[in-house]
């Protein structure tokens, strides 16, 4: 799925996003990093037509992302949330979202088990997500995403409730299912060394009101080091600009 | 799981409470002996009349009489809250109008049904019928609509997202998270039922715990009322038991 980000911007009381384009390759894995406050998850949103823009479009394999969700292509996303349904087990709330693909009960819940051991919950399908730990229901939430077979996945800092090793084990888990699947992922973190070990293309935004600051491909060219601490000394330019460009304290 | 089952039957009889209880026996049995039979009917005249009518089987006909206008009137009223609920979820100006309509029912006096359903409906079973269904409408109505509105708008993204229709997404994931709140609005509904359904019963029908009670009082059989209300509780107790609580575990299996 070849992804294509038109100058998009976006509004809401002051300009959050002012203008964002980048083009994806069918199977890249994007990082969009970027300060905290630049709009990353609402370009994200953008993205995956849960928001409209205020500017500009978003084309998935030529056809335009509308936020009415009407656009043709199946897209899975991944929220900060797990938002699994608690009543249901791991089982049916992945299988749950099959229903509007037409599939029938059984292949519904042969799917289901398919991606629930695809990320490492063979024997927990019939647990409540109030009975897993934190990691097992973000690790369910990525398998409810990928059921659907999606043409892209958006996944939205999905590891930032957990904890140093399970996020470890996590990131390998979905680096390991991209390889796997093919998918196009966009993944939005604010951890430099996440997106740089996980990341094909990583898109670093400015200072709000944000544009694209720069667009790197990490082929294993560079040394992961060194490109973790120019992120880092681009990040920091930016956060200390959008402090320069805050207002000041009221006189 | 829980507690072994010897705690448990200490939790529940609670000595404490067991002590006041049987002060509060021995108090009212001195107070009978004060005061006399038909002013104030002592515990063991009390019991016996309730061994009276379980024998007689009047227990049965009365108290079957007034469920079964509170299975009616109460019934009624769940399924039109169910219906207010909907409306609410699918139009915000339904949920203004509901929020509204709401309000003015509660704020109306259980008499004000009494008086009105007696001009309406006559001296008849509808009389009290009408007056429960009137009065727990808007109980189980503000609950279904509090419901409504706390439904988890990330759930529905969610339900967007995987492109779930309008059904899919009731089934799924309003009603689950509504039903709580239901059973809430029921239980406390019930209850208000129960008591409601009674007084309204004092006037116009030949059957049930409040028409019994009064007639009763009439022929100076004060023991009587004492056995009658004392069944009322028992029916409240069990209900709140054998059916609201089974199906509050039966809800929260997932917790």
């Amino acid at each position: 799925m070849k992804l294509v980000v038109e100058g998009v911007g976006k509004d809401y009381l002051i300009p959050v996003i002012d203008s964002v384009s980048f083009g994806v390759a069918a199977g890249e894995f994007v990082c969009l990093l970027g300060p905290n406050g630049c709009g990353k998850t609402t370009l994200l949103r953008i993205v995956g037509g849960l928001e409209p823009a205020t500017r500009g479009r978003v084309l998935l394999d030529g056809e335009p992302v509308t936020a009415d969700g009407r656009h043709r292509d199946r897209v899975g996303v991944v929220f900060q949330e797990d938002r699994l349904l608690p009543w249901m087990t791991l089982r049916d709330n992945v299988a749950l979202v099959l229903k509007p693909l037409g599939v029938a009960a059984a292949g519904r819940r042969a799917t289901a088990e398919r991606y629930l051991q695809l990320v490492g919950l063979g024997g927990f399908e019939g647990y409540y997500p109030g009975r897993v730990s934190g990691g097992m229901r973000q690790r369910a939430a990525i398998a409810r995403a990928l059921a659907i077979e999606p043409d892209l996945l958006l996944m939205d800092e999905p590891f930032g409730a957990l904890d140093a090793q399970n996020r470890r084990i996590m990131q390998n888990e979905v680096r390991r299912i991209w390889r796997e699947t093919g998918r196009t992922i966009v993944f939005v973190t604010h951890s430099i060394e996440e997106a740089v070990a996980i990341g094909t293309t990583l898109v670093m935004l400015s200072a709000r009101p944000s544009r694209v600051r720069e667009l790197i491909g990490n082929d294993g060219r560079v040394e992961r080091a060194k490109l973790v601490d120019d992120l880092n000394t681009m990040i920091m330019e930016e956060v200390e600009r959008q402090q320069g460009a805050a207002p000041g304290p009221v006189p | 799981m829980g507690p072994p089952v010897s705690h448990r039957w200490a939790a529940r009889l609670h000595l404490p409470t067991l002590a006041v209880a049987v002060a509060l026996l021995a108090v009212w049995t001195l107070l009978s002996w004060r005061y006399g039979a038909y002013v104030l009917p002592s515990p063991l005249e009390v019991v016996r009349g309730l061994g009276e009518v379980v024998r007689t089987g009047e227990v049965w006909r009365h108290t079957g009489a007034s469920l079964a206008r509170i299975l009616v009137g109460f019934g009624g009223a769940v399924v039109v809250a169910v219906l207010l609920g909907l409306a609410a979820f699918v139009s915000p100006v339904g949920r203004g109008i509901v929020h509204d309509l709401v309000a003015v029912l509660n704020a109306t006096s259980v008499f004000v049904w009494i008086v009105i359903s007696i001009i309406w409906f006559g001296l008849s079973n509808w009389a009290p019928i009408f007056t429960t269904f009137m009065i727990t409408l808007p109980v189980v109505g503000a609950n279904i609509v509090e419901g409504v509105e706390n439904v988890d708008r990330r759930l529905l993204e969610m339900g967007d997202v995987y492109r779930l229709d309008g059904r899919q997404k009731f089934a799924a994931i309003v009603v689950p998270s509504t039903l709580p709140y239901l059973l809430a609005g029921m239980k406390v509904g019930f209850g208000l039922a129960l008591k409601v359904s009674v007084v309204a019963e004092i006037f116009g029908v030949t059957s049930g715990i409040g028409y019994i009670m009064n007639y009763s009082r009439e022929i100076l059989a004060t023991q009587m009322v004492f056995v009658w209300a004392l069944v009322m509780i028992l029916v409240m107790t069990l209900a709140d038991r054998l059916v609201f609580e089974v199906i509050a575990r039966r809800l929260a299996r997932w917790r």
